[in-house]
């Protein structure tokens, strides 16, 4: 292919739209985000070179420590929900289920809706006047005399947010395993059944460890996708009530938009970006330890 | 066989039905509850939740569509969506082209570039991209979403089209051009045409993305009337507390060219949302 070789011209012009655009929009601010986070700036002014001052003030701020507190919650509820959850359903579909097809549609739809939406769903179903989860317990909870506030309670807020992401992407787990689950031979658990082994043996004993790479690449997704989490908690609570849901991405965006502190929330991005990636490093490095044992 | 293993197996069978039956509940009740409770009036939603609406009281679609502006909404959403899914395929298949059927010395870096977008989350780039939005005068232009979503779209794009031009065989390139083609005929009367599929997938995956896109939106759009249907739904929760009835109006008509979708071509979307997923 001596001719494609040759071709300057062509490869620029080619490649050219696509560079163009991803560097305006994607690489250009956040190399910009890195810079600001060493300035102080409410977005109008010139912007002042105040060194580490803005990192040094977000350690310092109980609210950063709560929304990483809150963060990590829903890091950990994601793990060990989605993870092992979206597992299940994959080893349940793998056998032969009538109705599998239909099943695989169910699971996967909270994933096809935008965030919003189930957001703005859920928030009507927990509603204390409106929503039937409370109309469901107080039908079975007999001398109940309070139904919980699902987003009013400061101390259950981030629990029934972590509630609502697992319920939307359990799926995307389920998909992902079932995909590594139809690798494995059926002769091998045919095998293992005629020599008596439960079906529960025969997940832990040889679906668990040939998808174990599978749900490696998982929880660094899951990690990775949960520190990132900004919709559904910013549509469902704001980060409220107090703070009590407040979790890093919201920190961020309320203090630079609500407060324009432009320079202080690059320095917050740039703080989500280097715990996510850290954690992310932890995960691959603890797992894969394991796997070797 | 050991007599207990027949019975061993009818009760596995029960737990998993039971199980993918609970699963199923949980998924389904509320897009279910949303569907009914659309057609029902407040009072009714108030005073008995599960019951289903006795008359369809398609007032709440008309008055959402028109009253809470979802129209408007819905037409926002229609051109930002569609003209970024058209700029990001142009430009991503055109990328994806060059890199991998052309040989030069940057084409690793150049690749790698591109690929790193998959770990990038947006909102690393919300305060600084709204700034330059400002810079560029386009805050509360559609182009600023147009353009974010496109340069976001890219990565994955030009992922998927890169490894599936690349099995293409080189001899039907090079066929091409000893007849004479030129390459940017190659490109729009060969190698497009030949990516049908991979095209399809990355249309869909990135309609969906945009479709559903919340944070741009918020910081880059201000003007009611140039609201996208995620923030204008948004909206609609302060605007009318208590319009329960309403409010599942909405939600269904911001979700229905999503369903549609997901019902006629679910595999493509299921195989795109994956790709998408495991690589960023």
């Amino acid at each position: 292919m001596e001719l494609l070789r040759r071709n300057p011209r062509t490869i620029l012009w080619g490649l050219l739209p696509a560079l163009l655009l991803y560097v305006l929009f994607v690489i250009w601010p956040i190399l910009r985000s890195f810079w600001y986070g060493f300035f102080d700036w409410n977005g109008l002014s010139q912007p002042v070179f105040s060194g580490m001052n803005n990192f040094v003030e977000i350690f310092s701020d109980p609210i950063f420590w709560l929304s990483l507190k809150n963060n990590l919650w829903v890091v950990l509820a994601s793990v060990f929900f989605q993870i092992p959850l979206g597992l299940l359903a994959a080893v349940l579909l793998n056998g032969q289920v009538k109705g599998s097809k239909f099943f695989r549609t169910a699971f996967f739809i909270p994933m096809v809706l935008s965030t919003v939406v189930v957001g703005l769903l859920w928030s009507t179903m927990l509603n204390s006047q409106a929503g039937p989860v409370n109309a469901l317990i107080m039908l079975f909870g007999v001398g109940l005399n309070q139904t919980p506030d699902w987003l009013g309670n400061p101390n259950l807020a981030i629990f029934t947010l972590c509630g609502v992401i697992v319920w939307q992407f359990v799926g995307l787990y389920m998909i992902i395993f079932l995909a590594a689950l139809q690798g494995i031979p059926d002769e091998l658990l045919e095998a293992a059944a005629i020599d008596g082994a439960t079906p529960f043996d025969q997940m832990v004993r040889i679906q668990l460890p040939m998808v174990w790479p599978t749900v490696i690449a998982s929880v660094v997704l899951c990690i990775s996708g949960s520190m990132r989490s900004f919709d559904l908690i910013f549509v469902m609570t704001q980060g409220g009530p107090a703070n009590a849901t407040e979790v890093m991405a919201t920190y961020m965006y309320n203090k630079t938009f609500a407060v324009s502190q432009y320079g202080y929330g690059s320095a917050v991005s740039l703080v989500i970006s280097v715990i996510s990636f850290g954690l992310i490093l932890v995960s691959r490095f603890g797992l894969s330890r394991k796997e070797e044992e | 066989m050991r007599p207990s293993s027949t019975l061993r197996r009818v009760s596995t069978r029960i737990v998993t039905y039971l199980l993918l039956g609970a699963f199923a509940v949980t998924t389904l009740f509320p897009l279910l509850w949303m569907l009914y409770s659309s057609f029902k009036t407040n009072q009714q939603i108030s005073l008995s939740t599960f019951s289903l609406p006795t008359e369809l009281h398609f007032e709440n679609y008309v008055n959402a569509w028109q009253t809470a502006k979802i129209g408007t909404y819905f037409a926002n959403s229609v051109f930002v969506s569609l003209t970024s899914i058209v700029l990001t395929i142009v430009a991503g298949a055109s990328a994806g082209f060059i890199l991998a059927k052309f040989k030069f010395g940057l084409r690793g870096f150049v690749y790698g570039f591109f690929i790193v977008g998959m770990l990038i989350p947006l909102q690393s780039v919300l305060v600084p991209l709204f700034i330059q939005m400002r810079d560029f005068k386009l805050l509360d232009n559609p182009w600023s979403l147009i353009l974010s979503y496109t340069a976001f779209g890219l990565p994955i794009t030009i992922f998927l089209m890169e490894s599936f031009i690349r099995s293409f065989p080189d001899s039907i390139i090079e066929a091409a051009l000893l007849d004479g083609a030129s390459i940017r005929r190659i490109f729009v009367a060969l190698v497009l045409p030949m990516s049908k599929p991979v095209v399809a997938t990355v249309a869909i995956l990135n309609f969906l993305n945009n479709w559903k896109e919340f944070s741009f939106a918020l910081i880059f759009l201000t003007r009611d009337d140039r609201k996208t249907l995620p923030l204008g739904l948004y909206n609609f929760l302060g605007a009318y507390t208590a319009d329960y009835a309403g409010l599942m109006a909405a939600l269904m008509i911001a979700s229905i060219p999503l369903l549609v979708l997901y019902f006629l071509l679910q595999e493509q979307i299921i195989r795109g949302m994956t790709a998408g997923a495991v690589k960023g």
